[in-house]
């Protein structure tokens, strides 16, 4: 019988961890961000402008995303980022801007709107160059949600001081590695069902896709075992965890498939900041929705108070 | 053009072209219990289109599922649950990743594209895909033909209308059911790019016409197989629950691993195998 919260999830720390995630954020800052912004009538409303928003990220790539605004209030707006899910493209988030917030809705590389040079596939993000941390699909997409954030911190209608990370899934587990690597910019995390926490002991709890793409990868390359551990440590939510700063709402599923329960206790027991946990018996990878987005929607209420 | 000759034309259409499936094997998804291929197909277009294939090891037949490709640009493969239980195969229509040679889905967008024509929106080509992958699991030897299943939202109502030979039909979501009032309900995607394309100048009645001929309820009285329909509102379903023949309905509790565990023991009762939960306690 599992025992979830208190079984025991192990990520070896790379000695170079924070070296190498420098590196990245260094490489990065040699491209300028250059947003570009075209409003988006038809999908604007009359409570909520769009636009389609791209910037240049990780290796000079141009990464697409939408970016919504309230028209009631004044500016500035507290700033979200929305971050999607491994299958998901990112929907157009007029209901957080209805919310009072300036929201980008990103599609990090190799979504739709994204995959013009990168484009590994779904499934195959996973799994893309697992053999080598520098190579790794990963690696650029993490630092795509990075950019966003940067993006939103140079905006004149958004308030730099109240910005926040919202996702569930993969984008809970990104809420988690930009709050690390961001740490003095991010107000508040919101990370549903958290992905990428434990990714080594995921498989082998369940057969769910994503985590079974390293399965299928181990049946055919079983002697890669080692290179993709090591590589996967240096993109481990629990590596990025004792980083983040700004308090962090945790939900979890106490049946979840995809994202086993014992990877995001494993999280929430390995943030050292101010952390609110909701657990749900009985629930899945939706992890207490549609529920649990009160809860959501308050907490990041608390810390970004929009409409003040 | 009337509704039955509107679909019957889709037939004709989808007679007159070959499928010329083609399958291989897949070594890193095939295990012991059962033997994985992807599998191209051509549909309506002609377009190539994209499934994946599982069919269990062992003395077959086995019971047959089709799942009908769901709402965005990725389908999940599916689960190793249900590959060593039935011969499954997922369809990724057109536009959809991994049949998207030659175009593309946006999303938004792909809901209403070229829907101001019934002749010309996109959702005619796509239930033709999941004709023709319906057609081509029910011809495999591998599949029991007394039972065969076909799981998925409107499209599974669809297929299941249109072609003889599912004795079970499991809904789990509604897309084009009654998605002119839906649409008034949230700015929530996808039925919000009915909402926007109005904005952009498209009429209410165009919209309404060409949905009308995806909508359940007027596919629901030819469903020959059992149904269950999983529900949030049964009220808000009345019509189709009405139009369809002895369905059963499930309340959905939103406690999704209740409702994922459920589903799936409903489908393997009527499918004589075991049922199984994706949770392994």
């Amino acid at each position: 019988m599992r025992d979830p919260e208190n079984a025991t999830v192990e990520v070896e720390l790379p000695a170079d961890f924070d070296d190498f995630w420098a590196a990245g954020l260094a490489d990065c800052a040699c491209y300028p961000l250059d947003p570009v912004l075209t409003e988006m009538p038809t999908l604007s409303t009359d409570t909520v402008i769009v636009y389609d928003l791209r910037f240049t990220s990780y290796g000079g790539l141009r990464i697409a995303a939408w970016y919504a605004v309230p028209r009631a209030g004044t500016a500035p707006y507290p700033g979200l980022v929305t971050i999607p899910g491994y299958i998901s493209e990112p929907t157009v988030p007029k209901e957080w801007a209805e919310l009072g917030y300036a929201t980008l809705a990103i599609a990090p590389r190799g979504k739709l709107r994204s995959n013009d040079v990168f484009n590994p596939g779904y499934p195959g993000l996973l799994t893309h160059n697992i053999v080598d941390p520098n190579t790794y699909g990963y690696r650029g997409f993490y630092l795509d949600v990075v950019r966003a954030v940067e993006v939103l911190l140079d905006r004149p209608d958004v308030d730099n001081l109240r910005i926040g990370l919202q996702g569930s899934s993969q984008g809970g587990g990104l809420g988690i590695s930009t709050a690390a690597l961001l740490p003095d910019a991010i107000r508040c995390v919101a990370a549903g069902a958290p992905y990428l926490c434990g990714i080594m002991t995921a498989p082998t709890l369940t057969r769910s896709y994503p985590y079974e793409e390293i399965n299928e990868y181990l049946r055919i390359h079983p002697k890669d075992v080692d290179r993709v551990r090591e590589t996967v440590a240096y993109y481990d939510g629990l590596n990025f965890a004792p980083k983040v700063q700004a308090p962090t709402l945790i939900y979890l599923g106490l049946e979840d498939d995809v994202c086993p329960p014992e990877t995001g206790f494993a999280l929430h027991r390995t943030l050292t900041c101010e952390t609110t946990l909701h657990t749900y018996p009985h629930c899945a990878h939706h992890a207490g929705l549609p529920d649990v987005m009160r809860v959501v929607e308050d907490f990041l209420a608390e810390h970004l108070t929009p409409g003040r | 053009m009337t509704f039955d000759a509107y679909w019957a034309a889709v037939d004709e259409e989808l007679a007159a072209i070959p499928g010329r499936p083609v399958l291989d094997v897949v070594p890193a998804r095939t295990t012991d219990e059962a033997t994985f291929s992807t599998v191209r197909i051509t549909s309506t277009g002609p377009y190539r289109v994209y499934g994946n294939l599982s069919i269990p090891k062992g003395d077959g037949p086995f019971p047959g599922l089709l799942v009908t490709p769901r709402y965005g640009s990725v389908n999940n493969i599916p689960h190793p649950n249900d590959r060593s239980r039935y011969v499954v195969l997922s369809l990724m229509h057109r536009g959809q990743r991994l049949a998207d040679e030659g175009f593309a889905a946006a999303y938004p967008g792909l809901l209403t594209m070229h829907v101001d024509d019934p002749q010309t929106y996109v959702y005619r080509g796509i239930a033709a895909d999941c004709l023709r992958a319906a057609e081509f699991l029910l011809g495999l030897t591998e599949v029991d033909p007394a039972r065969v299943a076909v799981t998925g939202d409107d499209l599974a109502v669809l297929t299941a209308a249109r072609r003889p030979g599912f004795s079970t039909v499991r809904v789990t979501d509604l897309l084009f059911y009654r998605a002119m009032e839906a649409r008034l309900k949230s700015c929530m995607y996808p039925l919000e790019e009915l909402n926007d394309h109005l904005r952009g100048g498209s009429s209410t009645s165009a919209l309404s016409t060409t949905l009308s001929y995806f909508d359940p309820s007027r596919h629901a009285p030819a469903v020959t197989g059992r149904t269950l329909l999983a529900v949030d509102d049964a009220e808000w379903c009345e019509s189709l629950l009405s139009a369809l023949p002895d369905p059963e309905v499930y309340q959905v509790t939103h406690l999704d691993g209740t409702d994922n565990d459920f589903l799936d023991a409903w489908l393997a009762e009527r499918s004589g195998v075991p049922a199984m939960s994706k949770f392994v306690a």
